[in-house]
């Protein structure tokens, strides 16, 4: 609630009106809204998802509006304020929003109600399941074979499941390459706190990670500036995040999010939506390894050669890629 | 275990800094009779003012004194509000809070863009000392963690061997009987409001030109209610709110390095060791009051003055 009241005074007192973005007017059109769990300005998970909702806007010309949310009774007004409203897709960005999903639906028939990673399927709810872990698995193996006397690391927001999954996969990923090697991980109770993020991984090297993967979206940078300190490589998720840091990003488990929210809310413009699980994989190209330009050339040729033979797996299918319980 | 020893006080020393700052602030305003609650803003609007100033000219310095300004103006804003127009300082110091959470995520995406940019600004470098002793290691801070510990006995100097001290602990205690002695009790509460809010400010400073060298919207994470935690902690005494601080900051720390360690004991139980252990401690050490007798009520609740 603070926060969103924040936005809204910041915006009547800074910029007279700059915080809330609804455009256009109230009925007719194709509204779509994101709920995000925290600030879009992170370069990362919920920047993304920003870009998807622009994507929604600028392809399929619908109206859009985007709110930070942090609790879940926020959660659930948002998603009724806006279903109230006429939206006919609100978006909420992560796994903690699928109970407040499911709670307001049934009372809003009209609207799609979709979340971002989730196993929750009603007539007008439905989870994009974004299989990152397809990516981070390769990222495990990737450092598990660069060095194979190492270890490697991880650091998390909190331990929901979308974010534990992908650290299984990646410790799933170092094992496949060489049973047993080390991978540790550590969370840090929040999103936003990039000292923390910082500590965190400064203790992990210290330990001797030499590879550490984050997943702590806002808090992320903290993790590439420790890995910067301690000359250790750093894995980005979500985005490319050598953008961010490009002495310490080796390369990012990326998630195609635009293409995704677009080919949804194209379904839900039309009425064609039919709710179910929608899995994004590797093999439909919505999931990638994405290397940094600058530093690609420190990874061997026979190593690079061993991460394409998994990655073909993968897409394949004959690789299956371990999971958290969702 | 002496290795694992020296990591944890250079861990706590640097984490414990932000909150030092930000609870001597603290401390000076409330011996006044201010309870400033917007504490957690102050430092918010420090850190990104801090770091937009470092930006712009390169010089931590700089941003430095940038933090140390725009907290002061905001401070400014929270002593026109509680001093001259003796709104309830809570509600007023709650306020204060959210304006900066949506001023500083408003002028962020302003400046950096919508979506952020993750820009990295130089940092004050740790000071250099010469030699390979162990004990050398937690001592290589940068110049804000010296700062602070000399503000430590600074500001008990002030508060307890100076004129000006005993005012200010005269107007904190009894407004009334102050007032009647000739002390100017609303400029010495102007005063100390600005006092907190430059420490906050450059609290908040060290946070994103000292430990980290970004600002992330929120970065501040909720280290200015510690502050106000610390302070009772420290029963209102400078050496207190040091021994507050540091121990804070080597919980905190401890989580991360157990973490690290791969202790398998779930990790929520980690972090919820410093909260733990500052409840501990407050409950044990709630003897006899300490706080300023006036602090948090408002003119209107004492009576002419």
């Amino acid at each position: 609630m603070s926060r969103r009241l924040a936005r809204l005074v910041a915006a009547v007192v800074v910029l007279g009106g700059v915080g809330a973005c609804t455009r256009g007017g109230n009925d007719g059109g194709f509204k779509v809204a994101l709920l995000n769990p925290g600030p879009i300005s992170d370069a990362g998970w919920n920047a993304a998802a920003y870009e998807g909702l622009l994507a929604i806007r600028d392809q399929l010309g619908a109206e859009i509006s985007q709110v930070e949310t942090r609790t879940p009774p926020e959660f659930e007004q948002a998603y009724r304020d806006y279903a109230r409203r006429g939206f006919r897709l609100v978006i909420g960005h992560g796994f903690e929003f699928q109970d407040a999903a499911a709670k307001v639906a049934p009372e809003f028939p009209g609207t799609v109600f979709l979340t971002t990673s989730g196993n929750t399927v009603r007539p007008n709810v439905a989870p994009i399941v974004f299989r990152l872990e397809e990516a981070t698995f390769v990222l495990g193996e990737l450092a598990a074979r660069m060095a194979p006397d190492g270890a490697a690391c991880a650091v998390g927001g909190m331990e929901i499941p979308s974010v534990k999954s992908t650290f299984i996969a990646f410790q799933a990923g170092a094992a496949h390459a060489k049973p047993g090697y080390p991978v540790t991980t550590s969370y840090l109770g929040t999103w936003d706190d990039v000292g923390a993020a910082r500590t965190a991984t400064l203790a992990l090297a210290d330990r001797g990670c030499r590879f550490v993967l984050q997943n702590a979206d806002a808090a992320g940078p903290g993790v590439f500036q420790a890995a910067g300190e301690r000359g250790i490589y750093a894995f980005g998720s979500n985005r490319a995040q050598h953008e961010v840091a490009p002495n310490a990003v080796l390369a990012s488990a990326v998630i195609d999010i635009p293409a995704a929210f677009v080919a949804v809310a194209r379904e839900v413009k039309d009425h064609t939506f039919t709710s179910r699980i929608i899995e994004e994989h590797m093999a439909d190209g919505a999931i990638a390894v994405v290397f940094n330009p600058a530093l690609e050339t420190k990874i061997p040729a026979d190593v690079r050669n061993a991460i394409r033979e998994t990655e073909a797996a993968i897409r394949a299918g004959e690789l299956k890629v371990p999971t958290a319980e969702f | 275990m002496t290795e694992w020893l020296v990591v944890l006080t250079a861990s706590a020393l640097a984490l414990g800094t932000p909150l030092l700052f930000a609870a001597l602030g603290e401390l000076v305003s409330e011996r006044a009779g201010v309870l400033n609650i917007g504490v957690e803003g102050l430092m918010l609007t420090g850190a990104f003012a801090g770091f937009l100033a470092c930006w712009a000219t390169g010089s931590p310095l700089v941003g430095m004194v940038a933090a140390a300004g725009a907290a002061m103006m905001l401070g400014a804003l929270l002593a026109l509000w509680v001093v001259g127009l003796d709104a309830d300082q809570v509600v007023a110091g709650a306020a204060l809070n959210i304006l900066a959470v949506g001023v500083t995520g408003v002028a962020y995406r302003a400046v950096f863009g919508v979506t952020g940019a993750a820009l990295t600004v130089p940092t004050f470098a740790p000071i250099a000392l010469d030699g390979d002793a162990w004990w050398l290691a937690p001592l290589r801070q940068p110049a804000p963690v010296w700062v602070a510990l000399a503000l430590v006995p600074l500001v008990w100097l002030v508060l307890a061997r100076t004129r000006l001290g005993l005012e200010l602990r005269a107007v904190g205690e009894a407004p009334e009987a102050a007032a009647s002695l000739g002390i100017r009790v609303a400029a010495v509460r102007v005063g100390a409001l600005l006092a907190a809010a430059l420490l906050a400010g450059i609290g908040g400073g060290y946070l994103s030109l000292a430990y980290s060298n970004t600002f992330v919207e929120g970065m501040s994470a909720g280290r200015g209610f510690i502050a106000l935690a610390i302070v009772v902690f420290g029963r209102w005494r400078p050496l207190g709110i040091l021994a507050g601080a540091l121990l804070f900051g080597a919980a905190s720390a401890a989580q991360f390095h157990l973490q690290a360690a791969g202790i398998t004991i779930p990790y929520h139980l980690l972090l919820m060791l410093p909260y733990v252990l500052t409840l501990t401690v407050l409950a044990i050490a709630t003897g006899t009051t300490a706080a300023p007798a006036a602090l948090g009520r408002r003119r209107s609740e004492c009576g002419p003055p």
